[in-house]
């Protein structure tokens, strides 16, 4: 049977459910992509339901539909652009008229709405009841009333979705909210002159436009238009402006909220006395300002607990797993380049990779609990007067935290942030938080160097140095060259919920796979160039008679196109304490840096003849000291990021910024890292 | 050049029923003039030949009457003292409007400028002083009447009357000069907000966000740190930092 095809775009606020929903018609089955042209997540999936094909995109959360920042942009294009069947708009429902705002917009886009009225249990219990064919009516939009944590009311959704699409009704509902005689007659006037533009009109509705206009929305004054359009805009919003007192863009924003009070009166009930709910008894306790901040420090060493206690032993068993698998492989394969390539490149190289998978599955689910839970906002509530002064928002620190899972989402998810400057500020600090990469350099050098009482101490350490190094490097940067008036600080704090156990998973295993997929794809091939460049070319048979098994580990390690090149850079890397053979890890790490560890394992395994060979971290201990242990990691912490990163950033910002952090960072650790080296080994510590 | 020319009280008044008739019917006649000031058609021309040959009015036989800008700022300086002078004694004497008048149009030939100027700056120092005020008026009205002051004993609940008085008019002059703002507000209480201040980018964001006239906001609590602060509006909590909030204008619940 040939499905019917919908495509259905799911709207809403942020913290509105939207997303519950989606992911409980789609599953994992989705497919999460970029809309082109910006960083903006699209998450796509599709519903089988009855006879329909149920195409759904997940819009980004949004207040607005002004273009206040990109997400806004974006959301208001795919509406108007790709003209969906219908559009579901999630309402949190015990936050109704905050999130009807929102509505009032997409009303004014011609597209066929149905309204999932969310929470719903929640708002039942707050003493909230609906008059869903009021609503329904003053919205000319099917209603539903929705759970979206439990799954209930989901298929009512969909059956209003198809209703909707087959009997869209009347859709010209741009007149449906009345913004006084006043605002009526300008956006007539308007109407009017923006009938000639044909183009613009065509696609957007001119009363929309003209309401755009009086708006002062950028987006649209930036499109096309002739001179006359735009002094007409000019002339009714300065009249209105007199008239109002106050910006016409406020001004219909009030309207609007009018004409949702409206709503509101006439259709929705309060009957019990809203009493202090459990969010607001939670938020006693955990904001409280005498331990609000021991909570919140608390709860972040809980998280590094969880992620480094319950981690290691699953990344023993992952270990030894691979270890079976290569002494099997070197039982059947002959010794040879083959066993080589596969024991020491491979296996080497993307196994040392993946044993650090159970912490990175762990530090992102324990990064969505916090985002799910709506206690990140709260941590951003209790961080701001800090990141405020140095010149960053409460909400850069939501980006700084994810960046410890990975730089290049936590970059992507500095779209929150609408002031330009300290966003950039916020992209270009980013890579100092130790991300899901260091890990791994982490985790291999500190049980290698340090006595077991001292490892959680280095580890936080770590971490530490590079939120400190952030803080100052952010403290500049807003002083000199990204300088100016940070924007306003607008941030709603959600009522706390239960994280789903779908959610979680979900999103966790998003991220994971890209880490695996990444440690398959790109490091599997850096690992086996690299494998080669240290393998090959051998020295003559002749050259290596008479030396030790170890000595022509050493003289075949040096000959090797890796050996030659960290020859080369040797007196360069060396006042940090760094030989060649380290030099070639450091230029692996370029590609990503848990190839430092993968490059580490080639350079030390290659060659070894012996059956019970020592582990890497035993290697490391005979040939290093402890500080150079941690200039390694100091070196790795700070200095450039990877190719990902760089990537990221060039689209985020431009190649200027992008090479300016590249390079800025890499000096900065390479002056820190010989400071730390030279005055460690004159003292005598750590040697 | 005016204050140089002294008028008769007469051509005084003629300057001024001039003044009066040209600004009503755009020019004058020699007979409007001689109806309204209740004399003789004759004894009008000898008046308009002398203001003439002042150059205060344009005057030819037989033709309309006009007033030179010079003659038009002799009139209204007449005119100022008929209101100042009318003003002072009907709401500062008490005495009834048309006796006041009566005394206004007599004596604002004799008095000279600088009385004039005095008795405005008196006038507007009684009502503006805050030591004298409107009850001070009155009370000089309530003693015309019974021609004696009150007993000692009332003169120091007058006092104590005043004392107090001051005490509001000074919290009342601070909180104009600053209105309360929603840094005001200490967390637990309501307020309405009764504006946002102009000129701040955020009014939009703040509107879209369920913040403008009328609003009810309640301030939740601060932060640790001190800033920001957590608002309920519209059933939902909001951060917002002191900086943004001094620009939303509130009036206590």
């Amino acid at each position: 049977m040939q499905n019917k095809k919908l495509t259905v775009a799911i709207a809403g606020n942020p913290n509105s459910g939207k997303t519950t929903i989606f992911n409980a018609f789609t599953g994992a089955k989705q497919n999460v992509g970029n809309y082109p042209g910006v960083t903006v997540e699209k998450k796509e999936g599709t519903k089988i339901y009855k006879d329909y094909q149920v195409n759904l995109v997940d819009l980004p959360g949004t207040y607005s539909l002004a273009a206040n920042s990109v997400e806004e942009v974006v959301a208001r294009d795919y509406l108007i652009l790709e003209k969906p069947d219908v559009v579901i708009n999630v309402i949190d429902s015990g936050n109704f008229e905050r999130n009807l705002y929102l509505t009032t917009q997409i009303m004014e886009l011609n597209v066929p709405m149905v309204l999932a009225l969310n929470m719903a249990d929640i708002a039942e219990k707050q003493g909230f009841t609906f008059d869903i064919a009021k609503i329904s009516k003053f919205f000319n939009a099917n209603v539903v009333l929705t759970i979206g944590s439990k799954g209930s009311g989901l298929n009512e959704l969909l059956d209003a979705v198809i209703d909707k699409a087959n009997n869209p009704g009347n859709i010209d509902s741009a007149n449906l909210i009345n913004y006084g005689d006043d605002i009526e007659k300008e956006l007539d006037k308007l109407s009017s002159v923006v009938n000639k533009d044909h183009t613009l009109a065509q696609k957007y509705g001119r009363r929309w436009i003209a309401l755009k206009l009086l708006e002062h929305d950028e987006d649209i004054l930036s499109k096309e238009h002739n001179i006359e359009v735009l002094e007409a805009a000019h002339e009714s919003a300065s009249k209105l402006d007199k008239l109002f007192g106050d910006r016409p863009d406020v001004v219909i924003a009030e309207k609007r909220y009018g004409f949702i009070s409206g709503v509101h009166e006439q259709a929705v009930k309060h009957t019990a006395q809203r009493h202090h709910d459990i969010s607001d008894t939670i938020d006693t306790f955990l904001l409280n300002r005498a331990i609000g901040l021991p909570i919140f420090f608390l709860m972040m060493y809980l998280v590094f607990k969880l992620v480094f206690w319950a981690g290691d032993p699953l990344m023993g068993l992952i270990e030894s797993g691979f270890g079976i698998l290569s002494t099997g492989i070197s039982n059947i394969i002959p010794d040879g380049h083959l066993k080589s390539l596969i024991v020491d490149g491979i296996i080497g190289g993307v196994g040392g990779v993946i044993v650090f998978l159970p912490n990175i599955v762990l530090l992102f689910l324990a990064i969505s609990m916090l985002e799910d839970s709506g206690y990140m906002a709260r941590a951003a509530f209790l961080m701001d007067r800090i990141m405020k002064k140095i010149g960053l928002h409460g909400r850069s620190f939501i980006p700084m935290v994810i960046g410890f899972g990975c730089t290049v989402p936590a970059i992507m998810g500095t779209r929150i942030l609408e002031d330009k400057k300290s966003r950039f500020a916020t992209i270009l600090i980013l890579p100092l938080m130790s991300c899901g990469a260091r890990l791994p350099i982490y985790s291999l050098i500190i049980p290698a160097f340090f006595p077991v009482q001292w490892r959680g101490f280095v580890m936080w350490l770590m971490y530490v140095i590079g939120i400190i190094l952030a803080v100052i490097l952010a403290a500049i940067l807003r002083r000199t060259i990204l300088k100016g008036q940070s924007g306003i600080f607008l941030m709603e704090l959600p009522p706390y919920r239960m994280p789903t156990l779908r959610g979680l998973s979900i999103h966790v295993s998003n991220r994971s796979w890209l880490y695996l997929k990444k440690a398959g794809t790109v490091i599997l091939w850096i690992s086996i160039a690299l494998w080669a460049a240290t393998v090959y070319p051998k020295p003559s048979a002749e050259s290596l008679e008479g030396l030790t098994a170890e000595q022509v580990q050493q003289a075949e390690l040096e000959y090797s196109i890796v050996g030659r090149i960290g020859k080369t850079m040797e007196p360069v890397i060396k006042p940090m304490g760094f030989d060649y053979k380290i030099g070639t890890a450091l230029l692996g790490a370029l590609a990503a840096k848990e190839v430092f560890v993968a490059q580490m394992g080639i350079v030390f395994s290659v060659g070894e003849t012996d059956e019970e060979s020592d582990t890497l971290r035993d290697k490391l201990k005979n040939n290093y000291n402890p500080l150079q242990g941690f200039c390694i990691m100091l070196f790795c912490l700070i200095s450039a990021p990877c190719m990902a990163t760089l990537a990221v950033c060039r689209r985020e910002t431009n190649w200027k910024w992008a090479i300016f952090q590249f390079v800025g960072l890499t000096v900065i650790a390479f002056g820190l890292t010989t400071l730390v080296f030279q005055v460690g080994t004159a003292l005598n510590i750590g040697t | 050049m005016t204050k140089n020319i002294q008028l008769s009280a007469s051509l005084e008044d003629y300057l001024e029923t001039i003044y009066l008739i040209v600004a009503d019917k755009g020019a004058a006649r020699a007979k409007d003039i001689a109806d309204r000031l209740n004399v003789k058609a004759g004894s009008v021309t000898g008046a308009l030949q002398a203001l003439t040959k002042m150059k205060l009015i344009n005057y030819a036989p037989y033709e309309l009457i006009s007033i030179t800008p010079e003659g038009q700022e002799k009139a209204l300086e007449i005119i100022r003292k008929h209101e100042t002078l009318s003003d002072f004694f009907e709401n500062i004497l008490g005495v009834n409007s048309d006796i006041a008048e009566k005394g206004a149009c007599e004596m604002e030939h004799a008095v000279p400028d600088e009385i004039i100027d005095r008795i405005i700056l008196f006038s507007e120092f009684i009502q503006a002083c805050p030591k004298c005020g409107k009850n001070w008026v009155d009370r000089f009205q309530s003693y015309t009447q019974k021609l004696h002051l009150s007993s000692s004993e009332s003169c120091q609940t007058c006092l104590e009357d005043t004392a107090n008085r001051h005490k509001k008019e000074i919290a009342k002059m601070t909180d104009e000069t600053e209105p309360q703002t929603l840094l005001d507000i200490k967390p637990g209480n309501k307020c309405i907000v009764q504006r946002v201040k102009r000129g701040s980018s955020a009014s939009k964001r703040l509107a879209e966000m369920g913040i403008s006239r009328g609003t009810v906001i309640e301030v939740e609590r601060v932060a640790p740190l001190g800033d920001p602060i957590e608002i309920k509006v519209k059933g939902y909590h909001l951060s917002i930092r002191k900086n943004e909030a001094v620009n939303i204008i509130v009036e206590q619940q």
